[in-house]
């Protein structure tokens, strides 16, 4: 029980999660197939990759900075894995594991020598590498597709397995990375570092916290959970091309800020980074199961996006304000 | 551990140079432990680089700096707070995210095995916070955190790092008189555990009061050194201007005329309520009272940046409209704002930029801007005001603080406004700008404008004011003539609401 409680979430990532099981709950009024063993099963499944990606996100946008690059890591390390696999038919789950996260990293290091060491910018650092890392794609490809006959047998199995009927492997797998850093972020002095790193960068300076090592550190994170999400990419869907999650990382962001992680720095957790994924794809479970236009979803998650956006300001601004009436009467 | 009197720190002949421009040309200074010692000078006399060499952010290129037997090793902020070091910077810079527990122990967290164990920093934190005899929640969120507390909060940061030398950069400069004299009860504390306190301060009354030694000075060199018995304020301020001031608030007769500003039961229930008062014509009307009694708030509403809910404000017998900066300004009212750095002016942008950009209208040419009407209205005003700088175009964050007001100061007198309204305008500028400040608002005062001064300094509110309106809470509370204003009056309306002796 005392374990558990320390994963308790704090009270924003209970609402979130409260306001995920009503969304949930209408989407179930609406289409019960939503609610069954197989509709669960299907919402985690869809929603691993960005769930992995937004995990890896949190610390960077906790930092106050931004990571564009991920979903051409995905597609990279897709392809690339792929692409290893078709011409090494010894591969395996195992290695693809393993090289996964290596190829992210690659593109995490660049990124983190670029914001850390040059102090450079990073939405613009990684607005670079989205493009770099994606012309590379369609330029290694030379527009050579892969399918599934091409992939370890052992890989798709896999991405198919599912626990107790409704708990996919990659998903379980999304539980224990968010577990893992939402410990790490909690009760590690560099997690603590990132959170005083986003909310005042000059007195982090001040106090002597190694900024470079953490923002670089962070990159580096995120790039292995792009790597990670690339692989599990290649296990739901089976075939990869050049394309491969083009455009997505606007929906890890999303996913991410809708989760409560702030994106002036500071506050957020990986808990609620990924309630905000599957949040976001309920949504367009739902929307889906009623019919809506697949045209208007775009439009309905960008809406969704500024909602959280005025709850979090509406939220700070009224415990600001309760802070201060608590001074004055404090004072009194 | 230190006994009371050993010699802790001892700087020697320390300089320093940014490019081509001198900070620090031989500087001597001596802490034993046990003490409090205020750095004194003017701004750009040296004492913020001389924190700054201790504090691990720059490093002196001459001289020598020893701590206790030891040379002190220069080069980072974390050299500097393992050395038992700590600096509490003007603007506290805490993390506002963050718990006060974790602000306390933010890099240094107390382990349990491989996790930082939060309890433990609770619990330290709260006894810190009550050896400090200020009880604060450290569960608490930084944010929205008076600045007086986030100075304890630093000082108990301090303390938890065993730090024996505790730099404190103008810690009273936003405090009012009571929570000054919490900090100095806390620097009493910290001198009885035998720690060292340097502290550097524009209000020279409370150095006379807490300082066992005073240190001054001038021009990047060490004036004087004295125990405070052997100086006293007329002699102190003499050393820091390197000239004797005649008086420090000239205060001048003016002709004063009808009314011009009106405000009438002014209410936002959340800062203020029923706040009526005038200000006529050649006037100073002085806005006293704590720090957060509403002051800032009163002004910013009748200046139409935030809205008032009931109540009314006329200009010249008009109605002004509420919530319009733009409103407010074509009656001619201006405001100098609090914080010059995020409201006042535009940092990065230079000086004539900032004088001028309330002013289009008179450096305008018949299509575009005319940029040699605003050198010529830069020129101006840097000659009324004697704003240093070495070219219009520096960036305004390149100058000195009181440069800096001044700059401010001649944004809005350049508008020609009817009404002044100023915010505390001297804050953080040393004693000789001070004085030309005053003089600036004297002479507007001259001119027949109507000024209203919100003022944390007593002797600069008595000094000025012809009339006296004291806040407390959010009400007013007292008004008071120059004649019968008295400190004990307005300190005790400002602090109890009662109109006292």
């Amino acid at each position: 029980m005392n374990f558990l409680s320390r994963f308790k979430p704090s009270s924003r990532e209970g609402s979130l999660g409260l306001i995920l099981i009503v969304t949930i709950g209408i989407t179930g009024i609406i289409n019960p197939r939503f609610l069954t063993g197989d509709g669960t099963r299907d919402l985690f499944t869809s929603t691993a990759v960005v769930a992995l990606l937004a995990i890896g996100m949190a610390p960077i946008i906790i930092m106050r900075h931004i990571d564009l690059s991920v979903a051409s890591t995905v597609g990279l390390t897709a392809w690339f894995i792929a692409d290893l696999c078709a011409k090494n038919p010894e591969f395996t789950w195992v290695q693809c594991f393993i090289i996964g996260p290596i190829i992210g990293m690659v593109v995490g290091v660049l990124n983190g020598l670029l914001v850390a060491g040059l102090r450079l910018p990073s939405l613009v650092v990684t607005l670079g590498t989205l493009y770099i890392v994606r012309g590379a794609v369609y330029v290694i490809s030379n527009s050579v597709d892969y399918n599934a006959q091409e992939m370890p047998p052992s890989l798709l199995s896999l991405g198919q397995k599912v626990y107790f009927g409704v708990m996919p492997f990659t998903f379980l797998l999304v539980i224990f990375a968010m577990l893992v850093t939402a410990w790490f972020m909690k009760y590690r002095k560099a997690g603590r570092d990132c959170y005083a790193i986003g909310s005042n960068p000059h007195a982090a300076d001040l106090v002597g916290i190694k900024v470079f090592r953490r923002t670089f550190l962070a990159f580096v994170f995120s790039g292995a959970m792009s790597g990670l999400a690339g692989v599990f990419y290649l296990m739901r869907f089976a075939q990869v091309d050049s394309t491969a999650f083009y455009g997505q990382e606007l929906a890890v962001v999303a996913a991410a800020v809708i989760g409560g992680v702030t994106i002036a720095g500071g506050s957020g957790t990986t808990v609620g980074a990924t309630i905000g994924a599957l949040l976001v794809q309920t949504i367009q479970g739902g929307l889906a199961a009623i019919g809506v236009d697949a045209f208007w979803k775009s439009a309905i998650n960008g809406l969704l996006l500024i909602v959280a956006i005025y709850a979090d300001r509406t939220l700070a601004r009224k415990s600001e304000n309760a802070l201060l009436a608590q001074r004055i009467k404090e004072r009194a | 551990m230190a006994q009371k009197g050993d010699l802790l720190l001892q700087m020697k002949g320390v300089q320093k140079r940014f490019g081509g421009a001198i900070a620090l040309r031989g500087t001597d200074l001596s802490i034993r432990a046990g003490e409090i010692h205020a750095l004194l000078g003017e701004n750009g006399a040296g004492k913020s680089t001389m924190l700054k060499i201790l504090a691990g952010v720059h490093v002196n290129d001459g001289g020598t700096i020893s701590l206790g037997d030891k040379p002190f090793i220069t080069g980072s902020p974390e050299a500097a707070i393992a050395q038992g070091i700590a600096v509490i910077y003007q603007e506290p810079s805490l993390f506002l995210d963050l718990t006060l527990a974790e602000n306390v122990f933010i890099g240094r967290q107390p382990m349990k095995g491989v996790a930082i164990d939060w309890a433990q920093a609770q619990v330290e934190a709260a006894r810190l916070f009550a050896e400090l005899g200020v009880p604060l929640d450290p569960k608490r969120q930084a944010r929205g955190l008076s600045i007086a507390d986030q100075q304890v909060v630093e000082i108990a940061k301090a303390l938890s790092m065993n730090a024996n030398i505790i730099l404190m950069d103008e810690p009273t400069a936003a405090l009012s008189a009571s929570e000054v004299e919490r900090l100095m009860t806390v620097m009493k504390s910290l001198k009885a555990a035998n720690k060292a306190v340097i502290f550097v301060s524009h209000r020279l009354d409370e150095v006379f009061v807490i300082s066992d030694y005073i240190t001054v000075m001038r021009d990047g060199a060490t004036v004087s050194e004295n125990p405070v018995t052997g100086t006293d304020l007329q002699k102190v301020i003499k050393e820091m201007v390197g000239r004797e001031l005649t008086e420090l608030f000239p205060k001048t007769e003016n002709k004063i005329g009808g009314v011009a500003l009106e405000i009438k039961d002014l209410t936002n229930p959340a800062y203020f309520r029923n706040i009526s008062f005038t200000v006529r014509h050649g006037e100073i009307v002085a806005l006293a009272g704590l720090v957060g009694s509403g002051r800032s708030e009163v002004a910013r509403a009748i200046f139409g940046i935030d809205k008032y809910t009931t109540g009314s404000v006329k200009v010249n017998g008009k109605d002004l409209a509420k919530g319009s900066p733009v409103a407010a300004m074509a009656e001619k009212i201006a405001l100098v704002p609090e914080d010059r750095r995020q409201q006042g002016l535009f940092m990065i942008a230079g000086v004539n930029r900032n004088i001028s950009m309330e002013s289009f209208d008179r450096i305008k040419g018949k299509i575009f801007l005319n940029f040699k009407k605003e050198r010529a209205l830069t020129e101006i005003w840097r000659e009324k005001l004697s704003i240093k700088y070495e070219s219009q175009s520096n960036p305004v964050e390149s100058l000195s603080g009181g440069n800096q007001q001044k700059t401010v100061l001649a944004k809005w007198l350049a508008t020609d406004p009817d009404i002044l309204i100023v915010d505390e305008p001297t804050r953080g500028i040393d004693v000789g700008t001070k004085a030309e400040v005053h003089k600036l608002i004297n002479a507007a005062a001259g001119e027949g404008k109507a000024v209203l001064m919100i003022s944390s300094e007593l002797p600069e509110v008595l000094g000025m004011a012809d009339r006296i309106i004291v806040m407390r809470e959010g009400h007013k509370v007292a008004e008071l003539s120059r004649s019968e204003a008295t400190q004990e009056k307005v300190i005790a309306a400002a602090t109890t609401g009662s109109k006292g002796a």
